[in-house]
């Protein structure tokens, strides 16, 4: 008869919920009145209540999100509701924005890079990536919000509408995707990526410290089970080698910031050694100049300087490699706070926090766009 | 400090961790013996609120967690999202405070930690007027981005040191005891910022 049971048979006295299906309802209610068991009518058809309930999902702002215009900046996404606004951003302005898929995380999931673009060939670029430590999820949150604002900003023509007449901008939103749905199902503080290696129980390898630049000495942990291993050789990692491949194989990236939290910081390179880096005085005034461009709007106290000298030695590190590539002006962010809620950040602090820093990113971008090399 | 060790000499001001706002300035001096044993710290500080408001802030807190009908109980404060509820928030200032002692006992030259979470908090009814609390909490470890699990019993009645007895899960010792020395205050918990070396 095919009968699916919503509340199995339990005992004597207790109820039992049946959906049946059609050609089976009259044989069914023959048995039950044949054995003089008294029934009755839930729901008389299965498939309409299923049907409203599509119709409302595919409505619904707590499904997917229909619209950038609608979509809910001031709260935490999916990974799913994340790559939905991109190809929402992308269909709502198909002349500015596109997708491109520089490789697959270990998990297999695509690695999507938005590439903001008026044209041109190969135009001079800036790169910015959020979330390649999956638990700083105010970093990802903050990438939603700056994608939308560069749309915005070139529709009313201010902002780095300028800046796009010359360049063009890649936004890596979710660097560390595999990470990403890991805090979100099983681990909030989960850190690196997922990939396993033989011999070893522990999982994942600290995408921040696969880099080739100094790779394996002081600053990173050989242990595949600390949260800083370096992995078994640099860019073992495809969230990290995928990336590799695209700033060399596209040439020309003239900006480099990779964006973290937290700590409310603004660092230039190097993390693996104490030499400073040649451009360190010029990196050192546009750090002054776009801290002082993030204070400005809410206040937030940021402090600045090279890696090692500001936070710790670290090796291996995303922008001491695209630095050593020729890329002059490489940072990085730790954005709020200073660790009251550190990863926890309250979502209601996405958009403030999201908004001071792209003053801070308008300053190195703008200032790229004006010293060409 | 040539043969004998590091000493920082620090200045920094502190502010209150449920509002924000200044809570004083502190003088400090930190010397790290070479031998490796605890740090020697002298400081000095000045309260901008006075003892009375604290007295009262810190009674005010009492009472909301007195005044509960059942045992306390909770898991991740703050959650995923950075949300508190507002009946945990008593909890997780007590647990800021408790923490806190764990962090100055774990601290060293260069290992620094924050409280990243409560994973969860069960209250122990006492028979006499002290408080008392089993926590998990979650400690992020600097430099090396570990996250340190310690099971911390935190007992505490207003006008009397907190008393705190804690685990971790790194740790190879028995139950550490990290009672503090001054009466304890959880309602305007210290918070350091702009250290300067």
């Amino acid at each position: 008869l095919q009968l699916d049971f919503w509340l199995a048979p339990r005992g004597l006295g207790h109820p039992v919920d049946i959906r049946v299906p059609f050609p089976s309802l009259q044989p069914l209610k023959a048995h039950l009145e044949a054995n003089g068991i008294s029934y009755s009518i839930m729901i008389e058809d299965v498939q309409t209540l299923v049907d409203d309930e599509q119709m409302e999902m595919l409505r619904s702002r707590r499904g997917l999100p229909v619209s950038t215009n609608t979509f809910d900046y001031a709260t935490y996404h999916s990974l799913d509701e994340i790559y939905t606004f991109m190809d929402l951003l992308v269909s709502e302005n198909p002349n500015l924005v596109s997708k491109l898929e520089i490789g697959r995380s270990t998990e297999n999931r695509p690695l999507y890079v938005l590439k903001f673009s008026k044209g041109g060939t190969n135009r001079p670029a800036i790169w910015i990536d959020t979330g390649i430590h999956s638990r700083e999820w105010v970093t990802q949150a903050s990438g939603v919000w700056f994608a939308k604002k560069i749309v915005q900003d070139h529709e009313n023509n201010e902002g780095v509408a300028s800046i796009l007449d010359k360049m063009d901008i890649f936004l890596e939103i979710v660097t560390n995707p595999d990470g990403f749905v890991f805090t979100q199902t099983q681990n909030r503080m989960w850190r690196k990526t997922r990939s396993r290696h033989s011999g070893s129980v522990c999982v994942g390898v600290d995408p921040n410290r696969n880099w080739d630049a100094g790779f394996g000495g002081p600053g990173a942990s050989g242990n595949t089970c600390s949260e800083t291993y370096h992995g078994p050789y640099a860019n073992s990692e495809p969230e990290v080698k995928s990336i590799v491949d695209f700033v060399k194989s596209h040439g020309n990236i003239k900006a480099f910031i990779s964006i973290h939290s937290y700590s409310q910081l603004l660092l230039y390179p190097y993390g693996y050694t104490t030499t400073p880096v040649p451009d360190q005085k010029e990196l050192h005034e546009i750090s002054k100049k776009a801290v002082a461009a993030l204070s400005s709007l809410y206040g937030t106290n940021y402090k600045y300087g090279s890696i090692i000298t500001t936070i710790y030695q670290a090796s291996g590190g995303t922008i001491d490699w695209t630095y050593n590539q020729g890329i002059k002006y490489s940072f990085t962010f730790e954005l709020r706070d200073t660790g009251r809620y550190g990863f926890l950040l309250p979502a209601k602090q996405i958009v403030p926090t999201a908004q001071e820093t792209w003053l801070a990113l308008k300053v190195i971008m703008q200032h790229t766009l004006d010293h060409p090399y | 400090i040539p043969d004998s060790g590091h000493k920082y000499y620090l200045q920094f001001t502190t502010e209150d961790y449920k509002s924000g706002e200044n809570a004083g300035s502190c003088l400090a001096t930190v010397l790290y013996p070479k031998t490796k044993s605890p740090p020697v710290v002298t400081i000095k500080c000045m309260h901008t609120k006075d003892q009375k408001q604290i007295e009262e802030e810190d009674n005010r807190l009492y009472q909301k967690i007195r005044h509960q009908t059942k045992p306390i109980i909770g898991n991740n404060i703050p959650d995923s999202y950075g949300n508190i509820e507002p009946a945990l928030e008593p909890v997780w200032a007590l647990a800021v405070a408790g923490s806190s002692y764990i962090m100055w006992e774990k601290s060293a030259e260069n290992l620094g930690y924050f409280m990243a979470q409560v994973k969860s908090v069960k209250q122990w009814i006492r028979k006499d007027d002290f408080t008392e609390f089993d926590y998990t909490v979650l400690l992020h470890e600097i430099p090396t981005q570990e996250i340190v699990s310690c099971h911390m019993r935190l007992t505490w009645l207003p006008g009397h040191p907190l008393k705190v007895k804690y685990f971790c899960a790194s740790d190879n010792q028995g139950l550490e005891d990290g009672s503090g020395m001054e009466s304890g205050s959880a309602a305007g918990v210290l918070n350091e910022r702009g250290a300067n070396f």
